[in-house]
């Protein structure tokens, strides 16, 4: 029987998976957010709607924020996925985005924060400059109930004054 | 940001959360982040009618799936095992209720096998007539949905939070006299009844192991450990449930109890023997967990002509949906904060029935009923304000209750307020919203566009309560000397947790201010009812005044103990001695010090010290809304431009905290339910037709209006600190201020929550 693979990489990391119904492959129906949580313990990117509509589970594929509940991981082949694990260095100095979240104490109840912090480094990487309608159009995608957007404004704008380039 | 006038080390200044690190690098651990071995899903299978018999049910082709371990039905179930207060919805009946009641539990291996078995369950249902509205639920012949329930009334009171007794209907004084003395009467049914669900991201899940016996555990999203022990126990008899929580996704007071994922996974756990994994999605969310209580209000008020209420006679009509969870304790703060708005009022007829409708039940929300109430009656009030001219900021400010005012609370007795004094707060915060200048009169815009098409008005409303101080908490505080070094950590054991308010880490500063640690040296554990004290968790404000008391105390309990170990060590009077530096020394000989380390029995062991918070329903908090509104005259589309919330905390605690609660007030069904926030039901089908969050409006980054604060510090005698919570209320008044805001724009006044475009081009004349 042949089997298929399929490859791709997560926060640099290499991975190749069988696809196929028997246990412990690759199921071709299976959602990207499942696979980085279920399979690989990246519990950081967060499940709320499973229906394109949240945010929660937003990733980086190839630099583009993406809801990751909407993506099949079959069709994630040659792809680099960033998720919010992928985000701090290895010695454990954050990203700028996330210390500007702590700085600027851009969260409450923090389930939506992910999403938000890997929306919010996508539209920089893109676009180093953008205006505060330009920020709130990027992260119109991400629910936060709890109302913390005034203080994530602050924190993108944060970044923005201080010209931060990020990677 | 916020700033805190008094000074603290820690208290009042803006300092990083214990969680922050954890939260921007997605390593907090939520509930659907921990794992257990050997769990099975369980799922529900749902009725698609809103009221319907079950005639017969087959079982049999969903057990022979391979990989399904239970199919359990109301043949496997105790019929007198009930939800609800009193007793009343069979765990698993043949009465179905709501489109989404319980028809059948299923534990598999995976999500998709308990799917496949719940598809393969055979059902004939006698599709009964439903009824939706309460008003037409308590008319004779309506449908019945208990037989123990005539006209759809469940009894009122609730002994648990009544302890004299069972109270539900405010009687005071004579509103007939009353109403005689009153220059303006102003009498309307005004309903805010469209049962808007808080939609917290993280939705309701937990995780339920058997440990034999009559003992289960439970690891869950809850926001109150002790609430659902105390609800669950009494579903069925003599269970004893122990709980384990984490840092929840969003509750807004709405995922406490868990009741009926709680009870079924009780019972799946309880036939496979295999811990139960019951974790909704979305939409069962959406369309089986809990709303706000829909409020029909029937209300007469009398206002004299000083704008100050002097007679309220009013039927509050709460819609429980299919079952009530203890809605009594709701039904009852709703009518404490009623009281505090209206406090000058001498004369009260304000009874209360809470209704069983085939709708999707109502629960514990932030605002717990007296947001729901108070929607309806600030209304009223704001049209006999209208009548006389009153300015609103006026006549809010003359009916408000102040230090020395009465009222009766949530648990049937009368309170006297002590030490608050909101008068300067409400003139502040006008005056930092320009009110003065924005305010033009009734039904007068106060910005109108140079084509005439767009409109602006201005509203405002407040809202108080007292549940601040409500019930009692406890807390431990230990110091842990350092095995090798002077110094130490101190660990604070209190049952509490992180919803998104921070107030986990702000007890913390209490903790480490009053011994004079660093903030990072103090720590706690996480929630669980076997290794904390008891408490009701951080709701409905509560986590300053009662648990900041608590755990206030148990340091100065600490404290002192340190103190009396030191005095024989220093000698030297405990009056004059101080902590510093992991240690005590005398106040004016700090060379006189002792370190923690040789405090301690055998120097290195610990000490704890126990506080605790009685309850206390004298310290109402209050908030005030300011809020500018433009309407589009040709769409009927209104557009929140400019929000202020304003309040007096006493003492800020956190400003980062405080600033955050108060800008929360937009979310969570507050001020959104003025403008689109509601709960379609397909009338005829009773289906639920905003299931998901697409369907479901909800307010995205782009469309947030201006917000601003203006907090004061007036230094409350309520705890050490001498502060009051606020986060519960701060968004319980924006919808009725919304609604004020629009009218005032129109220059018709609009009374149907929400006011959707179509509300307001009927207001216009236009459709
Ligand atoms: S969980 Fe993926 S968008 Fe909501
Ligand atoms: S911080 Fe709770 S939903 Fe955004």
């Amino acid at each position: 029987m042949k089997t298929t693979l399929v490859n791709f990489f997560v926060n640099g990391k290499e991975y190749t998976l069988s696809v196929g119904n028997l246990f412990g492959q690759l199921l071709p129906n299976e959602v990207l957010v499942d696979t980085l949580r279920n399979r690989f313990g990246l519990t950081g990117t967060k499940i709320a709607c499973k229906d394109g509509a949240c945010g929660c589970c937003t990733v980086l594929i190839d630099g583009e924020a993406v809801p990751s509940c909407e993506v099949l991981t079959v069709d994630c082949e040659g792809k680099h996925i960033v998720t919010i694990e992928g985000l701090a260095a290895p010695d454990g100095t954050l990203d700028p985005v996330q210390q500007a979240f702590v700085d600027y104490y851009a969260f409450q109840c923090g389930f939506c924060t992910p999403g938000i912090i890997m929306a919010t480094k996508a539209l920089l990487n893109k676009n180093p400059r953008p205006t505060r309608e330009q920020i709130q159009d990027a992260l119109s995608g991400n629910f936060c109930r709890c109302i913390s957007h005034y203080h994530v404004l602050e924190a993108v704008e944060s970044l923005v004054k201080k010209g931060e380039q990020p990677a | 940001m916020i700033k805190s006038k008094h000074d603290y080390k820690y208290v009042g200044k803006q300092t990083v959360r214990k969680d922050a690190y954890g939260i921007v690098q997605g390593k907090t651990q939520f509930f659907d982040d921990f794992v257990m071995p050997n769990i099975l899903i369980g799922k529900v299978k749902q009725c698609p009618y809103p009221h319907a018999n079950i005639l017969s049910i087959d079982t049999s082709k969903a057990l022979t799936l391979e990989g399904v371990h239970a199919v359990i039905t109301y043949k496997d179930c105790d019929p007198n095992w009930k939800f609800g207060w009193p007793p009343q919805k069979s765990v698993l009946g043949t009465r179905m209720r709501f489109v989404g009641d319980a028809v059948a539990l299923v534990a598999a291996e995976t999500e998709e096998l308990a799917k496949e078995a719940i598809d393969l369950i055979e059902v004939n249902y006698e599709v009964l007539e439903p009824v939706f509205d309460v008003l037409e639920a308590q008319k004779e012949g309506a449908p019945q949905l208990y037989d123990e329930f005539p006209n759809n009334i469940v009894p009122g009171g609730y002994e648990v939070m009544q302890p004299s007794g069972r109270w539900w209907h405010l009687k005071k004084g004579d509103v007939e006299n009353g109403f005689a003395e009153c220059a303006i009467i102003e009498e309307d049914t005004i309903g805010f009844d469209k049962k808007p669900g808080t939609l917290s991201p993280e939705p309701p899940g937990l995780i339920i192991q058997w440990e034999g016996g009559t003992d289960y555990h439970v690891w869950g999203t809850t926001q109150g450990i002790m609430v659902l022990q105390l609800v669950n126990a009494t579903v069925i008899p003599g269970v004893h449930i122990e709980a384990t929580a984490f840092n929840v996704g969003g509750s807004y007071g709405n995922k406490t109890t868990l009741t009926n994922i709680t009870i079924y996974g009780m019972l799946l756990a309880k036939a496979t023997n295999r811990p139960i994994k019951m974790n909704e999605t979305k939409v069962e969310q959406m369309v089986m967990h809990e709303t706000r209580l829909g409020s029909t209000v029937q209300a007469k008020i009398g206002m004299d002509k000083e704008g100050v209420v002097r007679s309220v006679k009013a039927l509050w009509s709460v819609d429980a949906g299919h079952f009530c969870n203890a809605i009594q304790g709701q039904v009852s703060v709703g009518l404490g904060e009623a009281q505090l708005i209206m406090c000058k009022c001498p004369n009260w007829d304000l009874d209360t029935r809470i209704i069983t409708t085939n709708k999707l039940t109502a629960g514990t929300v932030r605002g717990y009923g007296g947001q729901e109430l108070n929607s309806c009656l600030s209304l009223l009030m704001a049209r006999a304000m209208r009548k006389g001219n009153f300015d609103p900021v006026d006549s809010f400010r003359k009916n408000y209750c102040q230090a020395g005012d009465k009222y009766f609370w949530r648990d049937g007795r009368e309170w006297t307020a002590r030490s608050v004094d909101y008068n300067d707060a409400i003139l502040a915060t006008a005056e930092k919203f320009r009110w003065k200048d924005r305010w033009k009169g009734w039904g007068i815009p106060s910005w109108v566009s140079e084509d005439g098409k767009k409109v602006r008005g201005v509203g405002c409303s407040v809202i108080g309560n007292s549940d601040a101080g409500e019930s009692f908490a406890e807390a431990y505080v230990r110091i842990i000397p350092d095995m090798f070094k002077d110094e130490a950590r101190v660990m604070v054991h209190i049952n509490v947790t992180e919803i998104g308010n921070g107030q986990k880490s702000n007890l913390l500063k209490m903790v480490a201010e009053i011994l004079n640690v660093p903030l990072e040296a103090v720590q706690t554990i996480p929630p669980d009812s076997r290794t904390s004290p008891r408490n009701e968790g951080l709701a409905g404000s509560r986590g300053t005044l009662t648990c900041g008391r608590a755990v206030s105390n148990a340091a100065l309990d600490l404290r002192r103990q340190l103190f009396e170990a030191a005095e024989y060590k220093l000698r030297y009077p405990q009056e004059q001695m101080e902590m510093f530096n992991f240690g005590v020394r005398a106040k004016s000989k700090p060379e006189l010090w002792v370190p923690v380390t040789k405090l301690v029995p055998d120097h290195h062991l610990t000490m704890t010290g126990y506080g605790r918070h009685d309850e206390d329903f004298g310290t109402p908090n209050f908030f005030m809304s300011f809020i500018e509104a433009e309407v589009d005259l040709e769409t009927g589309m209104t557009k929140v431009i400019d929000m202020l919330g304003g309040t007096d905390v006493g003492q800020i605690i956190d400003p980062g905290s405080l600033e955050m609660q108060c800008q929360g007030g937009i979310g969570a069904a507050s001020l959104d339910t003025a403008l689109f926030e509601e709960n379609f039901v397909d009338p005829v089908i009773g289906r639920p037709l905003t299931y998901d969050m697409i369907q479901y409006k909800w307010r995205p980054f782009n469309e947030l209006p201006n917000f601003d604060t203006c907090i004061l510090e007036s230094q409350f005698d309520t705890n050490y600190f001498r502060a009051i919570g606020v986060g519960e209320i701060s968004g319980a008044a924006a919808a009725s201020a919304c609604m004020m805001a629009i009218s005032n724009a129109i220059g018709t006044e609009i009374k149907d929550y929400p006011a959707t475009p179509d509300v307001i081009l009927k207001a216009l004349g236009k459709i």
